[in-house]
C-alpha cells in the first residue's frame, strides 16, 4: 500500500512538473547548445551576398558574419547548414537547427510557424529588372505578361493576383536571368536590392529597374517558436539592437557590397545611444 | 461438301509433328539497353558537345564583355570544389546505395522463388509497387517520413538528409535487382535442379553451391548497367536539398553573380563528369555480356 501510494505521489510530481514547465520557458534549445558547445545556425548557401560559397567550398556573407558574432557572444563553436527557402523553417521545427538567418521575409503567417524576433536587421522590397526598349513604367503593365521569378518567393503570388502577371518560376536566378534574355519573359521580379547590385555590376546595361518597389519588407531571424519570450529569442533581440546601434549592420553592408539602404542608416539613428556624442 | 485442300482452301494447318522455327529469345538477365546506348556513343561527342557549349558565351562576349577566357576561368576556379565537394559525394551516394539495394535485393529475389507462398506473394508485390514506381516519389516519401535524428536509449543519431537519400534511392534499386535475381535463377536449365535433387542435393544445397554460382556471372552485366542507371539518376536528390554536384554547381553560379553565360559550361561540365565515370562502367558492361554470353 506504501509504495502504490509513493509511485502516485512521484507520478503526479511527475505530471505537474511537465505541465508546471510548460507553461514557463524550458529554455530547451538555448540549454542544447550551451551542453553542445556549439551552435548550429541555417544560412543560405545560394544567396550572394548575403550566404554563399567562396571557391574553396566555405560558407561565407553577411549572414554568416551575424552568425559567428552570434556565436562568440555566447562563447560557442559556430556550425552553420545551408538551408533553402523551402526547408529553412522545417529545419528549425524540427530542431536540425538551432538558429535560422536566412534572408527570410518577416511576414505574418511565418511568426506562426517560428520565433521571430525584432527588430528586423534589414529590409527590401520587390522590383522588376526589365529591359530598357520596353519602357514599363507601372506594374499594371505586366497584366497577361509572362513575367520571370524565383521559387519559394513570397511575391510572386501578390504580383500574380494583384496584376495579373504570369509567373514563370526557375530554381535559380541564373536560369531566371537566361530567361529574361532569351525573351521568355517581359522582365525578372525579384529584391530591389540584388537587381540594384546587378545593375551597378556593369553587365546589364540595356536593362532597367523601372517600377516603384513594392511591398517593403523586413527581414527576420528566427529561434525556436518556444524560445520567442525566452533566453533565446531574448537574446536574438538584444543582438540585432546591438547591430543598429553601434553600426554593425551598416559596415557589414558595405563590407559586402551591398547597396546602402535608407533603412540601416533610419535604424542606426533611432536605437542610438541618447548619451553618445 | 468441298474437298479442303491446306494452303489453297483453308489455312495451310498440320496436326502432324514438326519442327517450328527456332527463335532464340534473349535471356531475362541479358537486358542492358542504357549501357548499350551508353557504350554505343563515340567517346569524344560529349567533349565535342561540351566545346561547342562555349561557342554561346563567346556569341555572347560582344555584347556584355564576359568573354570565353573569363568563363573558362571561373570554372577552372571551380572545378576542385566540384570535384571533390560535389563528384565524389555522389559516387559515395552511389556505392552506398547500391551496395544497400543489392543486398535487399538479392534476399527479396530469393523471397521470389520460395516454396513459402505467402514470402513469394509479398515479395513478388514489393518487387513490383518499388519497380514501377517514380523515383522521386519514394524519395520524397522517404525523406519526408524519416526524423531528422533517432533518439535510442537516450543516444541520438543523426539522420542527414544524404543518408535519407541512400534509402529513398535504394528502394527502386532492390526492386530492379531482385528481378535480377529472380531472372538469373530462371535462366539455369530446370534440368540441373532436377539433376541435382537426384544427386540427393537438399534445396538450399541446390541453390547455394550449383544455381547461384552460375547465376552470378549472368547477373553482373545487368547489376552493372543498373549501377550505370543509379548514378545517372542521383542528381535528382538535389531537389530535396542534399548537396551534391549539382546542387553545389547552382551554388557556385551564384556565388559568380548568377551570369547567365556560365550555366552552359557549369552544367555542361558537371555532364562530362557524369559521362567521364559512367562510360567506362558501360563498356566494361557490354564486354562482359559479350563475354558471358556465349557460355550455357
Amino acid at each position: 500500500m506504501k509504495t502504490v501510494l509513493a509511485a502516485t505521489t512521484a507520478l503526479m510530481t511527475c505530471f505537474s512538473a511537465v505541465s508546471a514547465t510548460a507553461a514557463e520557458c524550458s529554455n530547451e534549445a538555448w540549454n542544447r547548445v550551451m551542453e553542445r558547445g556549439s551552435i548550429i545556425v541555417g544560412v543560405k548557401a545560394d544567396y550572394k551576398p548575403w550566404g554563399y560559397r567562396s571557391t574553396d567550398g566555405e560558407l561565407v556573407g553577411m549572414e554568416i558574419d551575424m552568425a559567428k558574432d552570434v556565436a562568440d557572444k555566447m562563447g560557442v563553436e559556430l556550425e552553420l547548414v545551408p538551408v533553402q527557402s523551402s526547408n529553412r523553417m522545417q529545419f528549425l521545427e524540427q530542431g536540425k537547427i538551432d538558429l535560422m538567418i536566412a534572408t527570410m521575409s518577416d511576414r505574418a503567417d511565418r511568426r506562426e510557424i517560428v520565433g521571430i524576433v525584432g527588430p528586423n536587421y534589414y529590409t527590401s522590397g520587390t522590383n522588376l529588372l526589365a529591359p530598357k526598349p520596353l519602357k514599363l513604367t507601372d506594374w499594371e503593365q505586366l497584366r497577361d505578361k509572362p513575367v520571370c521569378g524565383k521559387q519559394g518567393a513570397f511575391y510572386n503570388q501578390i504580383v500574380e493576383e494583384r496584376y495579373g502577371a504570369k509567373i514563370i518560376a526557375f530554381a535559380g536566378n541564373a536560369e531566371a536571368k537566361q530567361a529574361l534574355r532569351d525573351k521568355k519573359c517581359i522582365g525578372f521580379v525579384y529584391d530591389d536590392s540584388s537587381i540594384m547590385a546587378d545593375l551597378a555590376s556593369g553587365d546589364w546595361d540595356e536593362f532597367e529597374m523601372p517600377m516603384k518597389t513594392e511591398d517593403d519588407n523586413p527581414w527576420a531571424l528566427a529561434v525556436p517558436k518556444d524560445e520567442r519570450n525566452c533566453v533565446f529569442g531574448r537574446f536574438m533581440s538584444g543582438m540585432q539592437y546591438n547591430w543598429h546601434k553601434d553600426g554593425t549592420l551598416v559596415e557589414l553592408e558595405k563590407k559586402w557590397g551591398i547597396q546602402p539602404t535608407a533603412y540601416l542608416a533610419g535604424q542606426q539613428d533611432r536605437f542610438k545611444d541618447w548619451l553618445s556624442k | 461438301m468441298s474437298r479442303v485442300i491446306p494452303g489453297l482452301t483453308a489455312v495451310s494447318k498440320s496436326d502432324l509433328p514438326v519442327l517450328l522455327p527456332f527463335k532464340p529469345t534473349p535471356a531475362a538477365t541479358t537486358r542492358v539497353n542504357f549501357s548499350q546506348w551508353l557504350a554505343s556513343i563515340p567517346f569524344w561527342v560529349p567533349f565535342m558537345i561540351f566545346a561547342a557549349a562555349f561557342w554561346p558565351v563567346h556569341a555572347f562576349a560582344q555584347s556584355n564583355g564576359f568573354s570565353l577566357t573569363q568563363a573558362f576561368e571561373t570554372l577552372w576556379r571551380w572545378i576542385p570544389f566540384l570535384l571533390l565537394h560535389g563528384f565524389v559525394f555522389t559516387v559515395i551516394i552511389s556505392v552506398l546505395t547500391m551496395l544497400l539495394g543489392t543486398i535487399l535485393g538479392v534476399f527479396l529475389g530469393l523471397g521470389q522463388i520460395s516454396r513459402n507462398r505467402f514470402v513469394r506473394w509479398c515479395s513478388y508485390w514489393i518487387t513490383q509497387i518499388f519497380r514501377n514506381s517514380p523515383w522521386l516519389v519514394l524519395l520524397f516519401i522517404v525523406m519526408l517520413s524519416f526524423p531528422f535524428q533517432i533518439d535510442l536509449f537516450g543516444l541520438s543519431i543523426p539522420v542527414p538528409d544524404w543518408t535519407k537519400a541512400v534509402i529513398g534511392l535504394s528502394l527502386p534499386v532492390m526492386a530492379n535487382i531482385s528481378e535480377i535475381v529472380r531472372g538469373a535463377i530462371g535462366s539455369v536449365p530446370s534440368a540441373q535442379w532436377e539433376a541435382a535433387e537426384s544427386l540427393a542435393f537438399s534445396r538450399r544445397q541446390t541453390l547455394f553451391e550449383i544455381i547461384l554460382p552460375q547465376c552470378i556471372k549472368r547477373m553482373i552485366p545487368p547489376w552493372m548497367n543498373w549501377y550505370a542507371i543509379l548514378t545517372m539518376a542521383t542528381p535528382i536528390v538535389s531537389i530535396l536539398g542534399v548537396e551534391e554536384v549539382l546542387n553545389l554547381t547552382r551554388q557556385a553560379i551564384e556565388a559568380e553573380n548568377n551570369r547567365p553565360e556560365l550555366l552552359i559550361p557549369f552544367y555542361g561540365f558537371v555532364l562530362l563528369i557524369f559521362f567521364v565515370y559512367c562510360y567506362p562502367i558501360a563498356r566494361l558492361t557490354m564486354w562482359l555480356e559479350r563475354k558471358y554470353a556465349v557460355k550455357l
